[in-house]
């Protein structure tokens, strides 16, 4: 587990459901019109404190992780509250505890901006998603308008050190780790995006 | 309603007080290379400082982008004027002229955010 990772969001938990308000308010429709294409048995990735559980579907059986402990802590009520079953385990996500192809649905939010390692946390994402399996990716990322992109650049230098990158290709790591891209969707200038992929089916066994 | 006159305050807020920032360290004369560079920075700081209080209100990328963008441009730009005395002599004509750059760039980011918004790649389910 990658301790100086969970350390910083284990301090981060204090103050995260400070920036809830506006974000929640703003993204939650998106992040619900996501999610409700979530089918089958779900990972859900970086749960947080559990903000983003009111935009499940009702009734939902899933897995949610973190590898921060003071961030699940936080995250216990809510996923109480929640109409459907939420177990929560503490995790990282570049090393998953987890069988091969056992997920039908993978969800993330802004998670693969603070994950060190993106490739290697996708590529595992990859290996437990069944064949067919989707991923459904609520994230931002890097502007690719000149500007925008080097004042994101340069805002990165200070927010690694207390959250999240602001710099990210996730799209392209996405791509490297193996999933076929079916939907990217820009929410938020080209910064915050709806991300949809999908583990190639297994092809058909010859005789 | 209250996301879309929350943004414009803060706009104007941020123009306003980077305008105004500007306005007090810099001076007539000041070389304008020197001048612009010291607003932007001015700005940027000013900007990230106030992006960072409201964002709690407003969401964090709804307020850092602009505020970021306000900053560094309105920082430049504002510089260059306080450095060759060129009209806005009071402050309260300077904080307006920079509480409306702050507007105009508020409705520049929102009418861009619309062009881009949509699906990117769609090869369906």
């Amino acid at each position: 587990v990658d301790e100086r990772t969970r350390q910083k969001w284990d301090t981060a938990s204090r103050t995260f459901d400070l920036f809830a308000f506006g974000e929640e308010r703003r993204f939650g429709p998106h992040k619900r019109r996501l999610f409700s294409k979530i089918r089958g048995e779900t990972l859900m990735v970086a749960a947080g404190t559990g903000n983003d559980f009111q935009c499940l579907p009702p009734g939902q059986r899933l897995l949610a992780i973190d590898i921060s402990p003071k961030m699940l802590e936080r995250a216990g009520k809510k996923a109480a509250a929640y109409s459907g079953s939420i177990e929560l385990r503490e995790m990282d996500v570049c090393a998953l505890p987890l069988p091969d192809a056992s997920f039908d649905t993978v969800a993330t939010v802004c998670t693969f901006c603070s994950v060190p390692r993106p490739v290697a946390g996708l590529r595992e994402l990859h290996r437990v998603l069944k064949p067919g399996g989707q991923l459904l990716m609520f994230e931002h990322v890097r502007s690719r308008i000149g500007v925008l992109g080097v004042l994101l650049d340069l805002m990165t230098s200070l927010s690694r050190r207390l959250g999240p990158e602001l710099n990210r290709d996730t799209v392209g790591n996405v791509l490297k780790a193996g999933f076929t891209l079916r939907r990217e969707e820009n929410i938020y200038l080209d910064i915050v995006k709806i991300i949809e992929a999908t583990k190639q089916p297994a092809p058909f066994a010859t005789p | 309603m209250y996301f879309v006159i929350g943004d414009y305050a803060a706009g104007m807020l941020i123009g306003a007080l980077t305008a105004a920032g500007v306005r007090a360290i810099l001076w007539p004369g000041i070389d304008m290379v020197i001048a612009m560079l010291l607003g932007m920075a001015l700005g940027m700081v000013i900007a990230m400082l106030l992006g960072f209080l409201l964002s709690p209100l407003l969401g964090m990328f709804y307020t850092m982008i602009p505020a970021m963008l306000i900053g560094m441009w309105g920082g430049m730009l504002f510089g260059m004027r306080d450095a060759m005395e060129a009209n806005s002599s009071s402050l309260g004509s300077a904080t307006a002229v920079g509480a409306l750059f702050g507007t105009i760039l508020v409705l520049a980011i929102k009418t861009y955010d619309r062009i881009l918004q949509g699906s990117v790649v769609d090869i369906g389910d």
